[in-house]
């Protein structure tokens, strides 16, 4: 099993779920957050003032998925999120040992 | 008769019960009936189990003591003896009756008490005393139970009534606090929920201990049924019926309508009387039943009477000094001070303008003369013009929702405003929207008036900008009508929404422009909420794309109030601080982008668009010197204002000389008074002058010194020109003095003088001079001091926002700074929000855009000029 961690735009939010779901996967757990990469966002000016905005709001979702479905969830995101520019954003794997349903015990993919 | 037939005959009767409840459907008969088969029960049980003479009575309390009982409620029983031996010798008794009583499958809860338990209150256990109210005779000793009944209970409710009903006000408090004081949930719980079962009982309860603690002997029967109140009955008819449903469909004393049950209930048409419903119209009976017992019960509460601390009773006597001729305020209720004003629709409006504007709530005795009226009202209350004063003034009022929520509760708000009919009580089916339509759309009004409290919170600049705005009712108004479109078919609630709207403003004859307002907020109250979840804010397209749909920057203020209210009342969750700041983020962004593009776009003589043929139509015989005199004007003058004042300024054009509105060439000798426009008019409580003149250089600095001579502080203003060097200001500005106000006559003095300054008939320096004399006293400065110069976002001016602390000549200060620079103002865009002032030029020296020196040398003067209190040129 593998654990999928992906930060993107919030605009494409809409657009990576339904990839997602039409490729089989249905548990995903989705964050409002901030955060920059190397671009380090940038300055803006409000009545006069400058203000720095570094930190961008970005979404992230986490899912855990049986390790056959990795690629084709890599490219679903892939595919919605890209738009070319930076800020695009990234995805993390990361293994996972074991998962276990709350409700019934069920463990491994099963609880999945 | 041997345990197992009795266990068997119960398990029989019981079905025939079910079945004979599916079958009719009524609650109350149910009841009954099950009330009928557990007292079959018992008294089986007693004879067989206790003999006669044991000086013991067997007596049902609570639900069963009512008769009400539940097909998976608790049997409380109450074994009441003389004296604790007796209760000592019948323990095995007690102990059979009981068992046997559960192996039946019921729930027994017994008690046993002696007779002199009975009459003390016992505080830690303040339900018992109640369920003695309830108490019904069902075997044994019936002189016993008598004393009880006749002497004891009456006794003890005598003595301690105060004590009662304030602790029963407070247990319901609490109950009520653990659902959010709200009857709207999308899941209530009919029993323990406001407006459910345990509050038809609070009723009960009042009554009985009124009753007896004044010596009279309550009257069961109809204190049972709620006294003769017709829509009360028929509530607690549909709230057992539907909580019989319940208990049967869960198979235990489970109350809560969650979704699936909703769907059940709404296709059986459980409690209808009337066939299958939709789940949202059987949701939207459940409410109008509760709200018929939340309210009922909340006006007997509000009746108890206790004892308070001399430190609220004077509170309550210096609230109560906003009395006035039409309502008395007493322990925070309003009252009428003339019975009869109850039928007057206008009497009735103020007092909900006064609801609005103080807080308090309706007494009981109000509600009950409006609601006699309500025939008399229902044909009186105004739908038209002259409804929309009265309305204003509530919406805008701190206290707005609470008012509407009165207005709507007694059946006047979609009197008045039939289009809300669409939304009354209506439930929207999704885990996401916590509340009914209608209470959402008071939510969305009172998120707005409480923005102010949000003082160090994330929606503080929100609070801020909800200051600025200039009309603030047309917002309140598009949030009342802006989902009225959801009670109406189709996907689309916005598309019918907007119709409702303009149907709504139509009838309340609003201004053409103030119409327009709201019904564009309506039809776009989406628009931000779908840019913020679709599109990249920090994209300029994005920005340029958004500013182009809203068109003028005092619309983006009210969208983005209009967006933050109505995410904030879907549930307590929905904004999160993320959201805020991402709208607030989209807000700043495309703010800047107005303020940064003023000049982007120019109309053309030869090129028409909506915003003017809306001015054409007005003036339809003047079309091509219409288009003449807007021929180079920026397009945002045409956005920012309304047709009708476009054409007033065309009109002033006209007049500026007697040959067809060509003006005089600039510079030459001794203008004529036609040379200058004026137009002078109270607007709110500020003064609005406008001027239509030829350009000329230092024009701005002039006027804007003019004003500041007479003692005005400016608080907006605008300038632009048309390609033919016409020049239309208009400024906005507050008398210090009331000059204006005060002095009738001044008027005109004043405009005279602004024209011969103008004109050079006077002089302007010695006005000054005595103006500056009098401002001697230096202000404090409190407001950084911020100068920003674009180069980027217009092809042939230079921009330059200055940000600063107000103070009076402030205006006549930056340009002058700006003209001893020779250079000449294209367009000006002035704001005042508070202390700060936010001044955004358009800049040219001799037509193109400004050299760094320039840049540099008015950087100087003004960061020296603006950083003394006083302007130190003079």
């Amino acid at each position: 099993m593998t654990k999928l961690e992906t930060v993107i735009q919030p605009a494409k939010f809409d657009a990576v779920k339904d990839a997602l779901i039409e490729i089989g996967v249905e548990g995903m757990t989705v964050t409002e957050v901030r955060g920059h990469g190397r671009q380090k966002g940038h300055t803006e000016f409000y009545r006069g003032r400058e203000y720095t905005v570094d930190l961008l709001p970005k979404v992230k979702i986490e899912m855990v998925l049986p390790d056959q479905t990795v690629d084709r969830a890599i490219q679903a995101i892939t595919n919605a999120a890209r738009t070319g520019k930076i800020g695009d954003g990234k995805i993390f794997l990361t293994r996972i040992d074991e998962a276990i349903r709350i409700r019934n015990d069920d463990r491994g993919e099963n609880a999945l | 008769m041997p345990e197992s037939p009795l266990r068997d005959r119960y398990r029989q009767e019981s079905q025939r019960i079910q079945r004979d409840f599916e079958a009719v459907g009524s609650g109350l008969a149910s009841l009954s009936s099950r009330t009928r088969l557990v007292d079959f029960l018992c008294l089986t049980l007693w004879e067989q189990l206790f003999s006669s003479g044991t000086g013991c009575a067997l007596v049902a309390l609570g639900g069963y003591g009512r008769s009400e009982l539940f097909p998976f409620s608790d049997i409380d029983l109450l074994f009441l003896t003389e004296a604790e031996a007796g209760s000592d010798r019948m323990k095995s008794a007690v102990a059979g009756l009981c068992q046997t009583l559960w192996d039946c499958g019921l729930r027994v809860s017994p008690t046993t008490r002696t007779l002199a338990d009975c009459g003390r209150l016992d505080q830690t256990n303040l339900e018992f005393t109640l369920s003695l109210l309830d108490c019904r005779f069902l075997a044994g000793d019936i002189a016993l139970f008598e004393r009880l009944h006749a002497k004891a209970l009456p006794h003890l409710i005598a003595r301690e009534s105060d004590g009662l009903l304030q602790q029963l006000s407070g247990i319901t408090q609490t109950r009520r606090q653990r659902f959010g004081n709200t009857i709207f949930h999308l899941e209530p719980n009919l029993k323990d929920g406001p407006g459910g079962l345990r509050d038809c009982q609070v009723t009960q309860w009042i009554g009985m201990v009124v009753a007896l603690a004044s010596g009279r002997k309550p009257d069961l029967v109809s204190v049972r049924q709620n006294g003769s109140h017709p829509e009360m009955l028929a509530a607690l008819e549909f709230l057992s019926s539907s909580r019989c449903y319940l208990h049967y469909r869960h198979g235990r004393d489970d109350n809560t309508i969650d979704w699936d049950a909703q769907e059940a209930m709404a296709i059986r048409g459980i409690a209808t009387g009337s066939g299958p419903l939709s789940p949202a119209d059987w949701m939207r009976l459940y409410f109008r039943h509760a709200k018929t017992v939340h309210r009922n019960s909340s006006q007997l509460l509000g009746q108890i009477s206790g004892k308070r601390s001399s430190l609220y009773r004077s509170f309550q006597h210096w609230r109560s000094r906003v009395s006035n001729s039409e309502f008395s305020v007493v322990d925070g209720r309003v009252y009428f001070q003339q019975a009869a004003d109850a039928r007057e629709a206008s009497v009735v409006l103020r007092l909900l303008t006064f609801l609005a504007r103080h807080g308090f709530a309706l007494s009981p005795e109000a509600e009950r003369r409006i609601q006699d009226a309500h025939l008399r009202l229902a044909e009186t209350m105004p739908q038209d013009q002259y409804l929309w004063p009265h309305l204003r003034e509530i919406l805008t009022q701190p206290h707005a929702a609470d008012a509407l929520r009165a207005m709507h509760s007694l059946n006047l708000l979609t009197r008045a405003l039939p289009e809300l009919e669409t939304i009354d009580l209506l439930v929207l089916r999704d885990l996401y929207h916590r509340y009914t339509v209608d209470e959402h759309t008071f939510l969305a009004i009172d998120v707005l008036h409480r923005l102010k409290a949000e003082e160090g919170s994330s929606l503080r600049p929100f609070a801020e900008l909800m200051s600025e705005l200039e009309q603030p009712e047309l917002l309140f108004l598009a949030l009342l009508l802006h989902d009225t479109g959801k009670g109406l078919e189709g996907a689309d609630h916005v598309h019918g929404s907007a119709q409702l709207a303009t149907a709504a403003v139509g009838r309340l004859q609003l201004s053409e422009s103030d119409a327009a307002t709201v019904c564009f907020l309506v039809a776009s109250h989406l628009e931000i909420s779908s840019t913020l979840r679709r599109r990249d804010i920090y994209d300029p397209a994005t920005i340029r794309e958004l500013a182009a749909k809203l068109a003028t920057p005092e619309r983006l203020k009210m969208l983005t109030l209009m967006t933050l209210a109505d995410i904030k009342a879907v549930n307590p969750e929905a904004l999160t601080p993320w959201k805020a700041e991402n709208l607030w983020r989209l807000y700043t962004r495309t703010a800047g982008y107005f303020d940064h593009s003023a000049d982007a776009g120019y109309l053309d003589a030869d090129v028409s668009t909506a915003a003017i043929e809306k001015v054409i139509a007005m003036l339809p015989a003047h079309r091509s010197e219409l288009l003449q005199f807007l021929d180079g004007l920026p397009q945002r003058y045409v956005l920012s204002h309304a047709p009708e004042e476009v054409a007033e300024h065309f009109l002033m054009a006209g007049h500026l000389d007697t040959e067809a509105g060509v003006p005089r060439p600039p510079g030459f000798g001794g203008l004529g008074c036609e040379a200058v426009q004026l137009g002078l008019r109270a607007v709110s409580d500020q003064q609005e002058l406008t001027i239509v003149t030829t350009d000329r250089a230092g024009l701005f600095c002039t006027l804007a010194g003019t004003l500041y001579a007479w003692g005005m502080n400016i608080t907006k203003a605008a300038a632009f020109s048309n390609r033919a060097g016409v020049v239309v200001d208009v400024f906005c500005f507050k008398d210090r003095f009331r000059t204006l106000e005060l002095n009738p006559p001044e008027r005109e003095r004043f405009k005279r003088s602004v024209r011969e300054i103008l004109v050079g008939e006077a002089q302007l320096e010695p006005l000054l001079e005595s103006r500056l004399k009098a401002d001697h006293k230096p202000i404090k400065l409190t407001v950084e001091t911020h100068l920003h110069f674009d180069e980027e976002c217009s092809p042939r001016s230079t921009l330059l926002e200055v940000v600063t602390q107000d103070r009076p000549g402030l205006l006549h200060t930056v340009s002058s700074a700006l003209t001893s620079e020779n250079c000449s103002i294209e367009v000006a865009l002035i704001d005042t929000e508070g202390p700060v002032a936010h001044d955004v030029f358009y800049i040219t020296c001799e037509g193109k855009k400004l050299s760094a020196a320039t840049m540099r040398a008015i950087e100087w003067a003004l960061t020296t000029e603006l950083a003394e209190a006083l302007p130190s040129t003079w």
